[in-house]
């Protein structure tokens, strides 16, 4: 039976050749889209996953309220906290502080050096929370002293090779000896707390002399674990006054987020965290699955002309409706495994491409039992789906008639649909991509208020900042260096934030307004062309008992004192004055927009130097490596460009826009093989028809001409119900940005030509060929 | 001659066929299911090429004619009756017989007109809005002879006329081509019934691609 039935199978799909190639690699697209986008979901919501206390695990994070009503929320919380709230709130189990280490360390063992910044600075809990697996050292124990460092596979080869590292000593700063008490694993990808090597939680204080007791310094993110079946809203209640119960003045409120959340959940609302593609792809996967699975109903009905007479013989001679539906579901759910072995196939060559393009290291497994299934219930859904309109269809003709040479009747509404509905999901993907794609190239041209183009700049190490000057004057004389500044942070991301700063007629409600501070070299705003629209920039070299301060738009509104230079301000126990108001330029990404910030100088606090060059990068680059080892010969030397730092800040957004592109091309292609589909079988049942017009005078062009504006016709009914659809759905999008641009009609009219050109180019050749049929061929044709 | 390709053998479905059919006659054409009468019938209609000989058509040579010139003169001369009437059956009764006249671009006044007249002489006006599966055999076969005359074609290319009818229907459509003949229109009809023939002016025997014999006839 299964023999006879494979052999029907294969005969029918060798006889048709062109038909099951179109079939099959039309479900295979399809399939080979959703498998692909599943492995990437897959990917995503698994991040973090790998902790086995990931349901007990939470992060807490802040929630600080400013003046204009504005939250401001980051997961950066005072030293204090952790230790406290394990021991203050029962349902904590365990507690742990995680910082970065503050810019880089030049680690050294016997003979080499290295400068490293992908460290963690953690609590002893860290290890018993977290699953971060032991190679060498004791598990129970892994940061037994407070000189334990703790370091991981990869680092272990850098740097000790194939020996036993643990006790071995490493020299930080050539100030600290810490010693080896544990390898580990390297981090799995999918981790959201990524490093080289952990230190106890104290160097901050050792080596920075930072005040772990402070409840006022917001750096650090808390973990913490609690008890099996704690009530978390509970809990949250408990943990949201804290800081304000040890600091009066505080205007934060503490919250929890699941630990399992932190990679895909933006607390602050942000709209395009990750939870936010992996829904539209989600969705985008189903649809292009749908998508093809319509055509997989279309192409087989299309053809079902030719099967008609085949199940009214299968009738005559005794089959019935129930064992020939099974047999088409049957048929239908084998293709679909064909294409199913095809798409694993194309996947398996694809993913490379698809790698690298979503920057994740998906693999095609079966080893995870929920991928196994839902690959699985892919296969047999889209069999199923595919094959069931065909089924019942064909299995209700009525031989008789059939026999008789009557053709059956179809209104292929259900089928005109289908297309439509897929070509209003392409025509509305299409314009959303390119709107996408628009709003992203506008970003990364926008004039952002500075120069980001020819600079460099280079990552100066602590208890350096007293070579700067000298170092300065060798780098001006370099040929091609235009000017050399220094700062605390490039303006590219300017992260250090108060709210401790008073000015003369303060109001009361202006307390707590949040300001961004720079430490900036007096030629820091010419460097960067930053434009100064009152008072004047900062003087060179001239020291005077007062401090200098410019301040930006956004600060002299909130100060309202753009109309006074000179104001006077004081931030923390600082005094300074005034003197220039520079136009607003943008420091974070422009998704965020301008917020008030303060300029002043103060060489104690530069981190970076920032180089401008005249654009020949190459050579300028070798020079400035050359000065900088005879500086610091026992420093290797690294820098960055400023222009690359500003598309990493669009690095997630370019990838995701071009994903889509990816998969609106894919939906193009698999929603003109359906309108294919739907064409071959309106125009094969009206071959006939077209003979006898002929005989009776018809000519190509009246034939051509009334199917073309019949097919065409769909798609300016899918371009009228796509447009407003897409239109809505970009101006959400893009209410997202603090800067964007405005959607064009011409976006709408480009969707709109290239989907009629699109199906054009689909159903040409069978208009052609159906307009041009030889009468007479067309009359014998039954 | 014309000649068929299949796979293996080319068959010579028509093969030295000499025939002259003149204005206002009324040839039969009879033989055996093979013999090449439909061929024969297609090629006098322009709707089938010889692969070689010539054909002449009111004394214009028009074996070499392209496609649209065959269209134009076949819609302008020819109309043709089918033995499965080959009425298009999305479209009514009055929507088939309008259809020749659509592709002449006559003015919808004019063809309002003629289909009307039309219909009236074929004893179909009742009929007009119903679709061809609704209706008999006979009316299917008169609408199919209306849509045909439409156009006051010169020749009427006639295949099996009766092929589909009972006695009687086929007796009416019978009379109804007489009574065209005798209004000067050609016809030309391959048949397969005796009585039919009789009709005739003239009956052509074919066998084999062959024509055997040409019996004048004397018209009653």
């Amino acid at each position: 039976m299964l023999k006879i039935f494979l052999n029907t199978v294969f005969r029918k799909l060798f006889l048709q050749k062109g038909y099951s190639l179109i079939n099959i690699l039309g479900l295979a697209t399809g399939i080979t889209c959703s498998l692909l986008i599943l492995l990437w979901v897959e990917y995503e919501l698994n991040f973090d996953s790998f902790h086995e206390n990931r349901d007990q695990i939470y992060s807490v994070y802040e929630n600080q309220i400013y003046a204009d009503g504005e939250t401001f929320t980051v997961y950066a919380t005072p030293a204090p906290l952790a230790p406290k709230l394990k021991k203050e709130i029962s349902e904590i189990d365990k507690a742990t502080r995680v910082s970065r280490i503050w810019g880089k360390l030049i680690l050294s063992t016997e003979g080499s050096t290295f400068v490293e910044s992908s460290g963690l600075c953690v609590d002893s809990d860290f290890f018993k929370m977290l699953s971060f697996p032991t190679l060498l050292g004791d598990p129970n124990l892994v940061m037994p002293n407070h000189n334990s460092i703790v370091i991981t596979e990869k680092m272990s080869k850098r740097y000790f090779g194939e020996d036993n590292p643990i006790g071995k000593t490493i020299n930080i700063n050539s100030n600290f000896e810490y010693h080896v008490s544990a390898v580990l694993k390297n981090p799995p990808k999918n981790s959201s707390l990524n490093f080289d090597f952990l230190l106890p939680f104290n160097f901050i204080k050792d080596n920075w002399g930072f005040n772990v007791n402070n409840w006022d310094a917001h750096a650090f993110l808390t973990l913490i674990q609690v008890k099996r079946n704690s009530y978390i809203p509970n809990l949250e209640t408990k943990i949201k006054p804290y800081i304000k119960q040890n600091l009066k003045q505080s205007n934060t409120d503490l919250a929890l987020q699941a630990f399992s959340d932190y990679h895909l959940y933006s607390i602050s609302g942000k709209k395009l965290s990750p939870i936010f593609y992996v829904n539209i792809f989600s969705v985008v996967a189903f649809v292009i699955l749908l998508s093809s699975c319509f055509n997989y109903m279309n192409l087989s009905t299309a053809r079902s002309e030719r099967r008609a007479r085949e199940v009214a013989v299968r009738k005559v001679v005794g089959a019935q409706k129930r064992g020939l539906f099974a047999l088409f579901i049957a048929e239908s759910i084998f293709i679909s495994l064909l294409a199913f072995g095809f798409a694993i196939v194309l996947v398996e060559l694809l993913l490379p491409f698809f790698k690298e393009l979503t920057q994740r290291d998906l693999s095609l497994t079966i080893s995870n039992p929920i991928l196994f299934l839902s690959f699985a219930t892919i296969a047999l859904f889209t069999g199923f789906i595919s094959g069931s309109y065909p089924a019942l269809y064909l299995s209700s003709f009525k031989p008789i008639k059939i026999l008789k040479g009557n053709l059956y009747k179809d209104s292929h509404q259900f089928r005109k649909l289908m297309v439509i509905s897929q070509f209003t999901i392409s025509i509305a993907l299409i314009i959303c991509s390119s709107i996408i794609y628009r709003q992203l190239d506008y970003i990364k041209d926008k004039d952002i208020g500075y120069q980001k183009d020819n600079i460099i700049y280079i990552e100066l190490l602590d208890d350096f900042q007293e070579h700067y000057p000298q170092l300065k004057e060798n780098l001006i004389k370099i040929p091609g260096v235009i000017k050399v500044t220094a700062a605390s942070q490039m303006p590219i991301n300017f992260t250090n934030s108060t709210s401790h700063v008073t000015w003369g007629g303060k109001s009361k409600d202006a307390d707590n307004i949040l300001f961004q501070l720079s430490f900036v070299d007096y030629d820091f705003i010419e460097t960067f062309e930053m434009e100064v629209i009152h008072g004047q920039g900062f003087l060179a070299n001239k020291e005077s008992d007062n401090i200098k301060l410019v301040i930006n738009e956004a600060a002299a509104s909130a100060m309202k004192m753009d109309y006074t230079i000179g104001g006077k301000v004081s931030i923390w126990d600082y005094e300074g004055e005034v003197i220039g108001i520079v136009k607003d330029f943008n420091f974070n990404s422009l998704q965020v927009g301008v917020k008030p910030l303060i300029m002043l100088i103060n060489s104690d606090e530069f981190e970076y130097i920032a180089i401008k060059t005249d654009g020949n990068e190459q050579p300028i680059i070798n020079n400035i490596r050359e000065t900088w080892n005879t500086t610091f010969p026992e420093i290797p030397f690294s820098y960055r460009l400023l222009r690359d730092d500003f598309s990493y800040l669009y690095k997630a957004e370019s990838r995701m826009s071009l994903i889509f592109i990816s998969f609106t091309i894919i939906a193009i292609i698999i929603s003109s093989l359906g309108l294919f589909g739907l064409s071959s079988y309106i125009i094969e049942q009206k071959y006939k028809e077209m003979g006898i017009r002929k005989v009776f005078g018809a000519e190509f062009q009246h034939l051509f001409k009334s199917f073309l504006i019949r097919f065409l016709r769909w798609i300016l009914l899918a371009n009228l119900i796509s447009w407003p659809i897409a239109y809505f759905l970009m101006q959400w999008w893009l209410a997202g940005f603090a800067y964007r641009i405005n959607i064009s009609w011409l976006e709408f009219l480009g969707a709109g030509i290239l989907s009629i050109f699109i199906a054009f180019i689909t159903v040409f050749y069978r208009i052609y060929k159906v307009s041009s049929i030889t009468p007479i061929r067309a009359i014998r044709y039954e | 001659m014309k000649t068929f390709r299949t796979d293996e053998v080319e068959t010579a479905a028509l093969n030295n066929v000499n025939l002259e059919i003149n204005k206002g006659e009324f040839v039969a054409i009879m033989g055996p299911s093979g013999c090449g009468k439909s061929t024969l019938l297609n090629i006098l209609g322009l709707l089938d090429n010889p692969t070689s000989g010539e054909l002449f058509f009111n004394e214009n040579k028009v074996d070499g004619y392209n496609e649209r010139q065959r269209t134009n003169l076949r819609k302008e001369n020819i109309g043709f009756v089918f033995q499965n009437f080959n009425l298009i059956e999305e479209l009514t009764v009055y929507e088939n017989i309008e259809l020749p006249l659509l592709y002449m671009k006559v003015s919808s006044s004019e063809r309002k007109k003629r289909v009307r007249e039309v219909l009236e002489r074929m004893k179909i006006t009742h009929r007009a809005k119903h679709f061809p599966q609704q209706l008999s055999g006979g009316q299917q076969q008169r609408a199919a002879i209306a849509r045909a005359v439409i156009t006051n074609p010169k020749l009427i290319l006639a295949d099996e006329p009766t092929g589909n009818l009972d006695s009687a229907n086929g007796e009416e459509v019978m009379n109804l081509l007489t009574q065209l003949n005798e209004t000067g229109t050609t016809i030309v009809m391959v048949t397969h019934s005796p009585s039919d023939a009789d009709r005739s002016h003239r009956i052509i025997q074919l066998f084999d691609g062959h024509i055997v014999t040409e019996n004048m006839r004397q018209t009653l």
